[in-house]
């Protein structure tokens, strides 16, 4: 028996960490499609908006789909977080879904659109911000946790209910998840993807292009307002989250080399940025998402949702657990090579001019 | 008053119909156009004939416009389960979120990855692994939707579990996955979204045949179509009926609905047979208040003999027993459909045999043509009545006969589910008002006749940069045919 919950925490835990990854992934691949969508709405040019549009054009939908991989993680190796934290989430994912969809049908109607294309070039950059900036306030609200109850979720009494008093569900209301830090990530959120959308864009354009021009002096601004958004994140994370007493506890060195290289990887990419190596700065931007999303995880760790699910409370049963990662592991590197291989068609610079083309 | 009918319930349903209606408007067109694109590529490499390449091209402007719909709508639904059915998906997570999370591994992202080199990889790729990107695309998109059947055939027909602690745990993989309702119902819903898209290329060609534009492209186009539906029209009706015999068996509250079957026998103690051609039900009291009958039918089509029992709903305590009125109409709105696009399709290729298949015969007698036309929205009303029949009558369970729809729904409040409802009626409207709009463009536009066929030259570099981009390790013969 003891066996059993053994494998079971090691696979649980390794999904938790591949989940890890499958978000950092998303994060860096889609968080420059929104952040660029939300620089587009300072765009005054229709084929300027369009031609930005156009650089991601072959490869924002499998960006995007990096997030419903994380979310099919989450419901087949931790269904019962799956089940209770989107519950909680219900207001601010359905803003970002809104958002997400007004973007993805703008890419396919503005390339056909005459009389609206203003409108669909809006809906594209206005939708980026909604969905980057709930899905800031859905990542704040969830590492605040939630109260959980294990009665039946509409309140319903019935006798010899064999669903209640087993599986705890969400028992808050619609707006626990709004906070003074919630919002503050859904803020740092925006600042986040700015940064990664106009060194994105850089890494798209040619460098004597009106776009790049405008996207090189945006991503210098963004990356102080970032870096001053990490430092606020950092402080107030660490006086209202009990996990991260971690930081300043017995292995406060690791933390300390984790910050170091947080701080490496900024100047390195602000100094690439100065020097127009568009692909090195986009590069060591996404090393710190890596290692501050790492960071993250770390600090929760045994949580999942901290002070609310534990990696191995919220975890499918063992078998199922097994069956998964019997199954599904194997395609995990073979899901990543071939986004690699489309990223990589796609990879040519692009100038403005992409915008007056149809596809 | 069924508990699945007071208001917070009813409106966690209403909230999930609706985006499950809305999703199920574009996933027929990628599944099924995707392999009809892959033929037409295929085609065109084959004989070099440049119009199976125009026809190509022009199809799938059509089918990316459907496409952003169909993965817009499609994250909702993945979310959607967690958000509106929180305690639902936490019970039967075990099972059918593995499912899920199968589905998203092997088929949304192997979809995702391909779907860009597709549509944007003309003249960035080689042809060949620009066929093998379609190939893909038509592939992952079939896998996304058995993946999905196995999810809602095992809600239908729930096996191979055991429930345990308030967790459906599973105790035979094998039977879960291959549960008696996907058996039937997958192909039942795969062959049904072939048969929407060779309709839409169906109704699309008709159009352009009326207006005589392209009209011998568009007849070129008519002929394997039409000889394509001659064997997918039956094999439909035939795989529904095999449908409504498993649903009789695993589900009967399900076909009694279907049928409006309230009495297994008659007053004289001898099976009820009849089958109700229509009726006004009435659930609460039992009854049909009015119906047409027809003896011997129903016997026949669920039994496959003269005097079968089958099972009415006055066997089923009166809080087992869904809504009557959805199932009997939409079911047989259903198979109405099924009917006459197969008569469409005898018609089609009886013109055909007797060398009318031609654009001045065809565009002679117009009606043909413009039933043609009409039968390309039919397919749509025949998937949502379908999906409808399967979803109502399996109430008032989530999971056939082991758990209720209310002991799913997540904790949340009339105004939360009633903000969600008005808000993706807003967004989805707009999404279906702007995809059929531009449908409407691409198709005013017209096929391009005129720009350079891919790989026709070696200047694919475009003004704007970004151009050929050609992979090392593509040959580089690929494009140089011709």
């Amino acid at each position: 028996m003891d066996e059993i919950f053994r494998i079971h925490s090691t696979l649980g835990t390794f999904w938790w960490i591949l989940l890890g990854v499958f978000f950092v992934i998303y994060i860096v691949l889609d968080g420059a499609d929104l952040g660029a969508g939300v620089f587009s709405l300072l765009l005054n040019n229709e084929n300027d908006r369009a031609a930005v549009m156009s650089s991601m054009a072959g490869t924002w939908d499998a960006n995007e789909t990096w997030l419903v991989v994380a979310g099919g993680v989450i419901f087949g190796a931790f269904p019962l977080v799956y089940g209770a934290t989107f519950n909680y989430l219900m207001i601010p994912l359905m803003f970002a879904l809104w958002g997400i969809i007004s973007r993805a049908v703008a890419f396919e109607f503005h390339v056909h659109a005459k009389s609206s294309r203003k409108f669909w070039g809006f809906m594209f950059g206005f939708g980026s911000l909604i969905a980057a900036l709930f899905a800031g306030i859905a990542l704040g609200a969830t590492l605040l946790g939630f109260p959980m109850a294990t009665g039946n979720a509409q309140g319903i009494q019935v006798a010899n209910d064999p669903f209640v008093n087993t599986v705890p569900h969400f028992s808050g209301n619609a707006l626990s998840f709004l906070s003074a830090f919630s919002v503050w990530t859904g803020i740092g959120a925006l600042i986040a993807g700015g940064l990664a959308g106009t060194l994105y864009l850089c890494a798209r354009f040619e460098q004597n292009d009106p776009i790049y021009l405008k996207a090189h002096k945006a991503a210098t601004l963004f990356s102080f307002l970032a870096l001053a958004a990490v430092v606020i994140t950092l402080i107030w994370s660490y006086a209202i989250m009990p996990d991260a007493a971690k930081w300043t506890g017995n292995s406060w060195f690791g933390w300390l080399i984790l910050l170091i290289a947080i701080l490496i990887s900024a100047y390195k990419m602000m100094t690439n940025h100065a020097a127009h190596r568009d692909f090195s700065a986009l590069l060591w931007c996404g090393a710190i998402v890596v290692f501050m999303w790492g960071g993250m995880w770390a600090t929760n760790f045994p949580y999942i949702i901290p002070q609310t699910w534990t990696i191995s409370a919220g975890a499918n049963p063992a078998n199922d657990l097994a069956i998964l990662t019997l199954f599904m592991t194997g395609f995990v590197p073979v899901m990543i090579t071939y986004n690699i291989y489309q990223i990589w068609v796609f990879r040519k610079r692009i100038t403005h001019l992409a915008g007056y083309e149809s596809h | 008053m069924i508990i699945e009918d007071t208001l917070p319930v009813l409106l966690s349903r209403l909230d999930f119909a609706w985006i499950t209606s809305m999703h199920i408007l574009w996933t027929p067109v990628t599944i099924g156009m995707s392999w009809l694109l892959f033929f037409l590529e295929i085609a065109w490499l084959r004989t070099g004939n440049e119009h199976w390449y125009r026809l190509q091209r022009f199809f799938e402007k059509l089918f990316i416009v459907n496409f952003g719909a169909g993965v817009a709508t499609g994250v909702t639904m993945e979310m959607a389960f967690g958000i509106l059915y929180g305690p639902f998906s936490q019970a039967v997570g075990p099972f059918f979120g593995n499912i899920l999370g199968f589905e998203t591994i092997t088929a949304f992202m192997y979809e995702a990855g391909f779907i860009g080199l597709m549509i944007f990889g003309w003249g960035k790729i080689g042809k060949g692994m620009h066929a093998f990107a379609t190939f893909n695309v038509a592939l992952s998109s079939s896998l996304s939707a058995m993946w999905i059947l196995v999810a809602n055939g095992w809600m239908q027909s729930p096996t191979g579990i055991v429930l345990k602690n308030g967790l459906f745990q599973v105790t035979n993989w094998w039977q879960a996955i291959f549960n008696p309702n996907f058996n039937i119902g997958f192909p039942h819903m795969w062959i049904a979204t072939v048969e929407l898209s060779l309709f839409f290329f169906a109704a699309v060609s008709a159009w352009f045949i009326l207006k005589n534009r392209h009209a011998d492209l568009f007849t070129k186009l008519l002929k394997p179509t039409l000889l394509a539906l001659i064997i997918i029209t039956p094999l439909q009706i035939f795989i529904g009926d095999e449908l409504g015999r498993e649903v009789a068996q695993d589900q009967p509250t399900s076909l009694a609905a279907m049928e409006g079957h309230f009495h297994t026998y008659l007053p004289d103690g001898k099976p009820n047979t009849s089958w109700n051609l229509i009726a006004i039900p009435d659930v609460s009291a039992g009854k049909n208040l009015f119906s047409i009958q027809i003896p011997h039918v129903l016997s026949l089509l669920e039994t496959h003999t003269w005097d079968g029992v089958v099972t009415g709903m006055d066997q089923f305590a009166p809080n087992d027993r869904p809504n009557v009125w959805v199932p009997f109409y939409s079911f047989r709105i259903m198979v109405a459909i099924g009917f006459f696009l197969f008569l469409m399709a005898l018609w089609g290729n009886w013109l055909r045999l007797r060398g009318k298949l031609t654009a001045e015969h065809l565009r002679k007698n117009p009606l043909f043509l413009r039933l043609l036309v009409f039968s390309g929205f039919l397919p749509y009303l025949a998937v949502w009545t379908g999906w409808w029949t399967r979803e109502i009558g399996r109430q008032p369970w989530v999971v056939y006969n082991l758990m209720r729809t209310w002991q799913g729904v997540s904790h949340m409040g009339v105004t939360a589910e009633s903000f969600w409802l008005i808000g993706y009626i807003i967004f989805e409207l707009m999404v279906w008002g702007g995809a059929w709009y531009f449908f409407t463009r691409v198709i005013q536009k017209g096929p391009d006749m005129n720009s350079p066929v891919i790989g026709s030259s070696d200047q694919d570099a475009h003004s704007s940069g970004g151009g050929m981009a050609k992979p090392a390790f593509a040959k580089p013969t690929m494009n140089k045919q011709h």
